[in-house]
C-alpha cells in the first residue's frame, strides 16, 4: 500500500467533508489521518488528509476534483511505502 | 426582467423553472411539498402526475434523453424522496441532466426524526452529481440556478435540491439572473493533439470506439464526418448506438458482452482505438487486460477522471469533442483493413432464419425497426429483450434509443417512454419491455391512461427473468432459481383495465400485421409477444473473458 498526503481546498459548504469522505471510501482509499480548518475570512476550508491504497492516487485526485465545491487538490509529499496490513 | 419582486419560495421555484424554459414536470405530491404544489396551481408549467416517484424520475430521464433538455421531477419528503433514488442513480450512471426537487420537513423539525423526515441530502451524495439543501430562503434562487447549470455543465448528471417546507413558504425577493455562477470548474490539461496525430498517421488497423458522450456533446455530425473522412471502421457502446449512421459500410455495430462478432474481433485486432465519449466499461471490455491488447489509445472525453481510469491513454484529449475531433479528421490509408473488416461484417451478419412457427424475438424486433416511422424513439427495459433491441434495431440518433446502460435498471422503459413522448409529441415512441421489467413500473399505465399518451408497448414475454435464466443455464448448471414467471398476469386484460388497446400474438405469421396495427393505432397500444422461454442472447462473452472468445448459439 502507498501512503499519500492530500491537501484539499474547498468552499466551506454544508457536507463538503461528507462528500470527500464518501468519494475517498468509494474509490478504495483508507483514511489514516485527517484535519480540517476553515478560514472564516474567505470561507475556504483546508483539509489535509493522509490516505493509503494500492490504487494510483491520480484516481482519487480526479474524483475529488470533480466535486463541485472543491477548489484545489494537491499531493503534498512523494508517496512512501508503508508496511502491509498497517492502517 | 430586471426589477425585483417579492414572492414565496415556492413561487420563486416556478419563476426559475420558467427562466430555464421548463414546460413539463413529473411528480407526486405529499405533505412536505404542499406549498410547491399550491404554487403549481398558478403556474404555466404542465405537471404530470406519475403513479410512483420512481416513475416520475424515469420520466424526467426519458424526457431529458429524448429532447436533449433538463428533465425535472418533484417528490415529497421521506418515502417520496427515497423513491427517487433509483432514478437518480440511473441518471448518474448514464450522465443524464435532471433536476429533482424534494420537499423536506420544516427547518425547525429537521434532525428530530419528524414524520416523513429522511436525510435525503445525505442519501443523495452517492447518487447525484451534486445536491443542495436550502436552509436560508435567500439562497434559494441561486441554488436553483446552479442546479440547472451543474446538471448541464461538463459531463451531465442529476442534481437534487431539498427544500424544507418553511423555505417553500418564506417570502423572498427575486433577483433574476444576477447570480454567481459556478466558480470551481475543473481545469482541463492541454490536449495531446500532436501525439494523437502521430498515432493516427501510423495506425494500420484503427477502430473508432463510440460512446454515449457523442450524443451528449452534440458531436454526432463531427463523429460521422470523422468516420467518413478517415474511413475508419467503427463500433459503438450500448449508449452510443445511433451516433454512427447504421448504413456506414465500415460500421460494425455494438461491441462488448453481447456485441457483434465482427465488432469484437476487429477491436481485438486493432492497433489503435480512437475513443470518443466512452469509458471502457466492463460490459464493453470483457477481461480488461486482454481488451484490444495491441492497440494504442487516443481518448477523447469531457471528464478528466475517465482518462486512465481503466485503460491508459497514449494521447488524451479532454474537452469539447465537437471542437477537438475535427483537428484529427483527415483521410487515412487503411484500405486493406477496411476490406478485412467489411468481409467480417458480411461473414458474421445476423441471420433471421429460425425453425418453427414460434416468434423469434430478433426477427420481430428487426421488423418493428423496419416498419417504424423515421425519428421513432425506442426505449427498453433490461434483460434479453434489451440486448435483442440493441442488436437488431437500427437507430439514426442516440436520442432515439433510450436504454438504461450503466445501471441496467429494470422498470426504466415504460416511464422513460412517457417522458420521451411528452417531450416529442409528434414522434412515435415505442417501449420494448420484458415480462419481468414491465411489472416494476406497471402503475405508469395509469399515467398513460390519464394523459392518453400514445406510447406503443411491445412486451417480449418469455414468462421468465430471461437474462438471469440464461446465465443460470450457462454458468450455474441449469439450476433455475427464482427466474420463472409462468404465473404472469393476463397482460391483455391488464392493459384493457387502463383503456389501452391490446393484443397478444404467438405465431410468426401474426407478426407483421400486428406491428402494423400497433403503429397505425392513434393512441397507446400494448402488444404482448409470446416467445420461447429457452431462447438465448448470442453472441455472449462470458464473464472475465477476452471479447474474441465469445460463445455463439447453435
Ligand atoms: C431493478 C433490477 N433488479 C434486478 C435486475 C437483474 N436483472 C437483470 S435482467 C433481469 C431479468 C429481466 O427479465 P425480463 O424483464 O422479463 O427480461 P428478459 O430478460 O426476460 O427479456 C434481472 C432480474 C435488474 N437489472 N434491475
Ligand atoms: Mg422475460
Amino acid at each position: 500500500m502507498n501512503k499519500y498526503q492530500l491537501v484539499i481546498m474547498a468552499d466551506d459548504k454544508q457536507v463538503v467533508l461528507e462528500r470527500i469522505l464518501q468519494v475517498t471510501r468509494y474509490r478504495g482509499f483508507l483514511i489514516n489521518a485527517m484535519n480540517a480548518e476553515v478560514n472564516t475570512g474567505n470561507n475556504v476550508a483546508t483539509i489535509t488528509m493522509t490516505v493509503s491504497s494500492d490504487r494510483p492516487i491520480s484516481l482519487l485526485i480526479d474524483q475529488i476534483n470533480k466535486l463541485i465545491d472543491i477548489k484545489d487538490v494537491k499531493v503534498d509529499a512523494s508517496p512512501t511505502k508503508i508496511p502491509q496490513c498497517s492502517a | 426582467m430586471t426589477e425585483s419582486k417579492t414572492l414565496t419560495g415556492s413561487a420563486l421555484l416556478f419563476e426559475v423553472l420558467k427562466e430555464h424554459g421548463v414546460q413539463h414536470v413529473f411528480g407526486y405530491p405529499g405533505g412536505a411539498i404542499m406549498p410547491i404544489y399550491d404554487a403549481l396551481y398558478d403556474s404555466d408549467v404542465k405537471h404530470f402526475l406519475c403513479r410512483h416517484e420512481q416513475g416520475a424520475a424515469f420520466s424526467a430521464v426519458g424526457y431529458a434523453r429524448a429532447a436533449g433538455k433538463v428533465g425535472v421531477c418533484f417528490a415529497t419528503s421521506g418515502p417520496g424522496a427515497t423513491n427517487l433514488i433509483t432514478g437518480l442513480a440511473d441518471a448518474l450512471a448514464d450522465s443524464i441532466p435532471i433536476v429533482a426537487i424534494t420537499g423536506q420537513v420544516p427547518t425547525s423539525a429537521m434532525g428530530s426524526d419528524a414524520f416523513q423526515e429522511i436525510d435525503i441530502f445525505g442519501l443523495s451524495l452517492a447518487c447525484t452529481k451534486h445536491s443542495f439543501q436550502v436552509t436560508d430562503i435567500n439562497d434559494l434562487e441561486e441554488v436553483l440556478y446552479q442546479a440547472f447549470e451543474i446538471a448541464l455543465e461538463g459531463r451531465h448528471g442529476p442534481v437534487l435540491v431539498d427544500i424544507p417546507k418553511d423555505i417553500q413558504l418564506a417570502a423572498v425577493t427575486q433577483r433574476f439572473d444576477k447570480l454567481s455562477h459556478l466558480k470551481n470548474k475543473v481545469k482541463l490539461p492541454l490536449a495531446d493533439i500532436s501525439k494523437a496525430l502521430e498515432l493516427l498517421t501510423h495506425a494500420k488497423q484503427p477502430i473508432l470506439y463510440v460512446g454515449g458522450g457523442v450524443g451528449m456533446a452534440s458531436a454526432i455530425d463531427e463523429v460521422r464526418e470523422f468516420a467518413n473522412k478517415t474511413g475508419m471502421p467503427s463500433v459503438s457502446t450500448l449508449k452510443g448506438l445511433g451516433a454512427i449512421n447504421p448504413d456506414n459500410d465500415n460500421y460494425l455495430g455494438m461491441l462488448g458482452m453481447h456485441g457483434t462478432k465482427a465488432a469484437n474481433i476487429a477491436v481485438q485486432e486493432s492497433d489503435l482505438l480512437v475513443v470518443v465519449g466512452a469509458r471502457f466499461d466492463d460490459r464493453v471490455t470483457g477481461k480488461l487486460d486482454e481488451f484490444a491488447p495491441h492497440a494504442k489509445v487516443i481518448h477523447f472525453d469531457i471528464d478528466t477522471a475517465e482518462i486512465n481510469k481503466r485503460r491508459t491513454a497514449d494521447a488524451a484529449i479532454l474537452g469539447d469533442l465537437k471542437g477537438n475531433l475535427p483537428l484529427l479528421t483527415m483521410p487515412l490509408a487503411i484500405k486493406a483493413w477496411q476490406q478485412k473488416v467489411q468481409q467480417m461484417k458480411t461473414d458474421f451478419a445476423w441471420r433471421y432464419d429460425h425453425p418453427g412457427d414460434n416468434i423469434y424475438a430478433p426477427a420481430l424486433l428487426k421488423t418493428v425497426s423496419d416498419l417504424m416511422p423515421s425519428n421513432t424513439c425506442v426505449t427498453t427495459d433490461v434483460g434479453q429483450h434489451q440486448m435483442w433491441a440493441a442488436q437488431h434495431m437500427s437507430f439514426d440518433d442516440p436520442s432515439n434509443f433510450l436504454t438504461s446502460g450503466g445501471m441496467g435498471t429494470m422498470g426504466f422503459g415504460l416511464p422513460a417512454a412517457i417522458g420521451a413522448q411528452i417531450s416529442r409529441p409528434h414522434d412515435t415512441v415505442i417501449v420494448i419491455s420484458g415480462d419481468g421489467s414491465i411489472m416494476m413500473n406497471i402503475q405508469e399505465l395509469a399515467t398513460i391512461k390519464r394523459y392518453q399518451i400514445p406510447v406503443k408497448i411491445v412486451l417480449i414475454d418469455n414468462a421468465k427473468l430471461g437474462m438471469v435464466r440464461q446465465w443460470q443455464d450457462l454458468f450455474f448448471d441449469g439450476r433455475l432459481s427464482e427466474t420463472d414467471l409462468s404465473d404472469n398476469p393476463d397482460f391483455v386484460m391488464l392493459s384493457r383495465a387502463f383503456d389501452i388497446k391490446s393484443q397478444k400474438i404467438t405465431k410468426k405469421s401474426e407478426v407483421k400485421a400486428a406491428i402494423e396495427e400497433m403503429l397505425d393505432h392513434d393512441g397507446p397500444y400494448f402488444l404482448q409477444v409470446k416467445i420461447d422461454a429457452t431462447e438465448n442472447v448470442w453472441p455472449l462473452v462470458p464473464p472475465n473473458t477476452a471479447n474474441d472468445k465469445m460463445m455463439e448459439g447453435v
